[in-house]
């Protein structure tokens, strides 16, 4: 209530300049609405409906563009009057994320038109829904209020239940849908519950104020400790739940399984790379916030069960796919795995515990960039194959290489590039994690590059198990008709993979600057609070 | 453009051009791409020409002198360098001629690929045979660490394809065996890679941060100055401050001294491609599916890249990784001598029994680099590139002969002399070469080893029983061969065979190049590998020793 003493509580903020910085979210939002008015203008059809998302998609990556331009002097912090903390953050990981996920919903539109767009009569529904999980995940990127993060991720999660189950009259869709809404449901709960328990203790929503409460009590002082374990622990619950970590990953096969294959990849990618960026956001805040003497202490038992949660959640994903007969499943479990590699550069974060260090960062977004492409691609093939045999069994991919070149190679190139063989991108993905893992120099770094390789000799079998099918099983079936669009993305995503090896450096560059520009928050009794916008605080 | 970037690029580019001609000209294509590759690497001969009195010019002063040396920043960053460096020395060099030779007479040996039982695919089997080679020769030239870990998993994928498409009836098994084998040495070196270059740098900047380099000077002749971890073999190799610190006691990996478990990090990843026991079984499956061409690149130059590995980064990387495991390596050497031989005299199997004689004679190379002496370094090199030459021609006369009576039973066999004669004459050159008979490729090469093995006499007590019972592997080799020639090619002609034609104008032209150089190699060694083996092998035998005695 303090705000309301001030005579002008939005004094020496330029409201343009913030409406500016989350323009991007704002055309989001106005292309749902659009695509919402759409059919009443021009009939339900799917052209109509796909016009608009695609002038959607375009406006809102040409904004990320624009404002990652700006932003990259300096973060904004904002649309919340009258304190450091804003609610709403505009930086240059932000736009980054955002523009990768544009890039990826044009991917998944390309793939939706290819596919499902002649058959399909809900396509206004589909896109509100769709677009709108797209938004929930910017906005998971952009805040480190916690009560923001907890409506970031319903309006990413609400909209994927609904996107899963989406054909009514698939009994396997409607059930995957189901379990992923109760899985959701219970630690959407756990999480909201945990975040009570940190407000009730540290009285403030924001992270950067919980940061300074545990830097400065600790775990080990006061009854509060206990308290404050709980409500953490929750709390890295519900985010755990987005990543699919172990033991939070059950729903993700079924869901993945059940789901129309552009949905799949969809969640396979975004809503991973989302809950990573917010896992890594927070982390380092509470990097930022405990001071250096204490840093170790406090923070390495952190890292190890991110370490330890990052490698079982890798193995267990690895053996899971061994006995699968669905791709879509199999594909299912090492998107699992592939979370897995991912949280082992969230570790890395933790344990450097300087807000300078970026190299857990970098590698983090490399990785997703990279895994963008390879899930687009492996995704895209089974989709072209399943539209055209109507099965997702491993049968079906039967002698592929003779029957549809176009399609096998790039998937042996996407399921190489899984395992991170070279020369493909998938490599560059995990060397990035291994040198970040590396540059720690501490047991902990150590194990997770040995459980790392480890994983990636797991990996090898199951991903040739599909290669066996295309390459070497007899198969007398016809040729597959695929779309010349569909065959088309799936290439344009193996080439990404080889061009994303030999020019691994300017994606490097790049990564590496959204990480730099990273928004540091402060906590609000140590800063000056008329100003929100901040400095840059990259070094 | 450079000579090695060629000589590398080459072949794949080939490859590419093979899935665009018309299908009749394949295989034109693909025998002008490896020949021209072998004729673009001859051109390397003149470099290091010039014998005994060059030497210094050549091979230089210490371990480290290269030619025809390109480096180009590939990824770079804060404190992070990885580069496109190519360069050869005198253990590169006798390697490259060796692959690009046994590639195109592999080539030529696919080229019957129409009769073959599987002859779909051509334009997929040349691309993948050129792209092998493409990642064979790059292996053999790159001496940056991260480029060379590329270039070694750049071969997995076609070779895979090539067993389990075009292989026998048990290919899909095979492929696999060899596939996940491989991998797992190389994600052990992938560790290694990642652990040497922030060691490295921790030294460094435990020296102050900036330390001179141990063999780049820059044009005024200063050394050229090193800031952060590298990944460049050679300055690893050569920089003091990185050895002091890799082989102190106090430098720990995972609570573990880090020069030996570096060392046998890297050793096993090497050792499975060599292959030694306990990790060779998946050579014998993967030659006997793999098709008569493919065992030939297989057993002639892909295990030669275990052997390199141990002489390019295990011995002079880790020098006290080879003193502490010396007892260890030498006896795993002898065990694959021993082992190998019993095995290869059990088999029935015609290429089986190759297969494992490739075992035993590559246990000659692991026995030898292992005690450290000068004659044992020569003696391992040498054996590797003798077994590079008659070890295809022994796979090939195993296909000439499969071709025909379509089976590998060595006892349906016999009298085949007769019926074939001039065949069973290259046959006899290329198995008692094999064999190791006095004048012929393989003898020098053991002998030397076993003659460096006895030198190690004076440093390690277990040195001379090593010593005979590698000796006993002669004569169990002897053993198998003298049976196997005389069960195939020695007794009564016999009907079922009687009319198979004598070897083709193809076939010839392929053996006697192998028979030549096996009589050549045999008779003169100096002329045709010590000269250009041993300039660099001895400075880096000088270098390891060196610093294994300032640490002891």
């Amino acid at each position: 209530m303090s705000f309301l003493a001030q005579t002008d509580p939005w004094a020496g903020i330029d409201v343009g300049e913030q409406l500016f910085a989350f323009s991007p979210m704002i055309a989001l939002i106005c292309t749902m609405l659009a695509v919402v008015t759409c059919p009443l203008l021009f009939g339900r059809g799917p052209r109509p409906i796909a016009i608009v998302v695609a002038v959607g998609v375009i406006v809102t990556f040409y904004l990320a563009m624009r404002v990652a331009g700006v932003v990259s002097t300096g973060a904004i912090s904002g649309l919340s009057p009258g304190g450091a903390g804003g609610m709403l953050i505009a930086d240059p990981l932000s736009a980054g994320f955002q523009i990768i996920l544009m890039v990826f919903l044009a991917g998944i539109f390309w793939l939706w038109w290819m596919g499902s767009a002649a058959t399909e009569r809900n396509a206004p529904e589909f896109f509100i829904l769709l677009l709108g999980s797209a938004l929930g995940m910017a906005l998971m990127v952009s805040t480190l209020n916690l009560l923001l993060i907890v409506v970031a991720i319903e309006t990413a999660s609400l909209p994927s239940y609904a996107i899963v189950g989406f054909d009514k009259r698939d009994k396997a869709g409607a059930e995957a849908a189901l379990k992923y809404m109760v899985f959701g449901s219970v630690s959407a709960a756990v999480m909201l519950y945990g975040i009570s328990l940190l407000y009730g203790l540290v009285g403030s929503l924001n992270v950067a104020d919980l940061a300074q409460y545990v830097a400065t009590m600790g775990f080990h002082t006061g009854e509060s400790s206990v308290l404050l374990s709980v409500g953490l622990l929750a709390f890295f619950a519900g985010i755990a739940f987005k990543v699919s970590a172990v033991p939070f990953h059950f729903w993700c096969p079924d869901a993945f399984e059940g789901a129309k294959v552009e949905v799949t990849t969809w969640l396979s990618v975004a809503s991973k790379a989302a809950g990573l960026i917010l896992l890594a956001r927070v982390a380092l805040t509470f990097c930022a916030a405990v001071e250096a003497p204490l840093n170790m202490q406090f923070l390495e038992p952190v890292a190890w069960v991110i370490g330890i949660v990052a490698a079982v959640t890798c193995t267990i994903g690895n053996f899971s796919a061994y006995k699968q007969e669905s791709v879509k499943r199999l594909l299912a479990y090492s998107s699992i795995a592939h979370a897995g590699y991912m949280m082992m550069a969230a570790a890395v974060f933790v344990y450097a515990g300087s807000p300078g260090y970026t190299a857990g960062l970098t590698a983090l977004l490399v990785y997703i960039i990279i895994y963008m492409f390879m899930n687009l691609g492996a995704f895209g093939i089974t989709a072209l194959v399943v539209w055209d045999g109507g099965s997702d069994k491993l049968d079906a991919f039967n002698g592929l290489m003779r029957r549809a070149p176009w399609l096998a190679i790039p998937m042996i190139i996407c399921l190489m590039s899984l395992v991170g063989l070279p020369p493909f991108a998938g490599f560059i993905g995990k060397w990035w994690i291994l040198v970040a893992l590396g540059g720690l120099d501490s047991t902990l770094g150590w194990f997770l590059v040995i459980a790392a390789v480890a994983n990636t000799l797991i990996s090898l079998y199951f991903y040739l198990r599909i290669v066996v099918r295309m390459v070497f099983a007899e198969d007398q079936r016809a040729a597959v008709r695929a779309p010349v669009g569909g065959i088309a993305l799936v290439n344009l995503c193996a080439l990404a993979l080889l061009l994303l090896f030999v020019f691994a450096q300017p994606l490097k560059t790049s990564a590496e600057q959204l990480s730099r520009g990273m928004y540091q928050a402060v906590a609000s009794n140590t800063s000056d609070s008329s100003s929100a916008r901040v400095a840059d605080s990259g070094s | 453009m450079d000579l090695l970037t060629l000589i590398v690029f080459l072949p794949a580019l080939g490859g590419l051009l093979c899935l665009f001609v018309p299908r009749a000209q394949v295989r034109v294509v693909a025998v002008l791409a490896s020949l021209a590759t072998l004729l673009v690497s001859l051109l390397l001969f003149p470099t290091f020409l010039g014998g005994a009195e060059a030497a210094e010019s050549i091979f230089g002063t210490s371990y480290g002198k290269l030619q025809h040396v390109i480096r180009l920043p590939w990824i770079t960053g804060e404190g992070f360098e990885i580069e496109y460096f190519l360069g050869i020395d005198g253990l590169g060099f006798p390697l490259i001629i060796l692959t690009t030779l046994v590639s195109f007479l592999s080539c030529l040996a696919s080229w019957n690929f129409d009769t073959w039982k599987i002859n779909k695919g051509i334009r997929g089997y040349f691309f993948l045979f050129l792209l092998l080679e493409t990642g064979m020769l790059g292996v053999f030239v790159s001496l940056d660490f991260f480029l060379f870990y590329i270039f070694w998993e750049v071969m997995l994928l076609p070779m895979y394809f090539l067993i389990g498409v075009w292989g026998g009836p048990r290919k899909e098994y095979a492929a696999i065996k060899f596939f996940l084998f491989t991998l797992a040495g190389s994600v052990l070196m992938l560790v290694a890679l990642v652990a040497m270059y922030f060691y490295g740098g921790a030294a460094i900047e435990a020296a102050g941060g900036s330390v001179p380099s141990g063999y780049r000077v820059t044009d005024s002749g200063a050394p050229v100055a090193i800031t952060h971890g590298t990944f460049d073999l050679i300055e690893l190799a050569t920089n003091d401050v990185i050895q002091k610190y890799f082989s102190a006691k106090a430098t720990l990996f995972l609570g573990m001294r880090f020069a030996p478990i570096m060392f046998m990090f890297l050793f096993i990843g090497f050792a499975i491609k060599l292959p030694s026991v306990p990790f060779h079984t998946w050579l014998p499956d993967a030659h006997v599916e793999a098709p008569t061409p493919i065992s030939m690149i297989l057993a002639g130059v892909l295990l030669k890249m275990g052997g390199y590995g141990f002489l390019r980064l295990c011995y002079p990387i880790f020098p006290l990784g080879g003193e502490y495991w010396a007892f260890l390596l030498a006896t795993v050497g002898v065990v694959s001598i021993l082992y190998g031989a019993l095995c290869a005299m059990a088999q029935t199997d015609f290429k089986k029994l190759v297969a494992y004689s490739s075992v035993s004679h590559m246990g000659y190379v692991l026995l030898g680099i292992a005690v450290m002496t000068p004659a044992g370094f020569q003696g391992a090199m040498f054996q590797m590139i003798a077994h590079g030459i008659s070890s295809p021609m022994c796979f090939f006369l195993v296909g000439v002969i499969y071709d025909r009576a379509h089976h590998r039973e060595i006892n349906r066999f016999g009298g085949l002399w007769l019926t074939m004669p001039k065949y069973g004459t290259m046959a006899t050159i290329g198995f008692f070469a094999s064999l190791g008979l006095p004048g012929l490729c393989g003898f020098i090469g053991e002998v030397w080893v076993l003659l460096g093995t006895f030198d190690a006499g004076s440093k390690y007590t277990w040195a001379y029983p090593m010593a005979i019972l590698a000796a006993a592997g002669v004569i169990l080799t002897a053993g198998y061969i003298l049976w196997l020639i005389r069960r195939v090619y020695l007794g009564n002609e016999r009907e079922e065979y009687r009319g198979f034609p004598d070897a083709s104008g193809r076939e010839i032209f392929i053996l006697v190049p192998m028979a030549i150089l096996c009589i050549a190699l045999g008779v003169l060694p100096m002329q045709t590998v010590f000269n250009f083996t041993n300039g660099t092998l001895d400075l880096l035998l000088a270098g390891v020793t060196d610093t294994i005695n300032a640490m002891i």
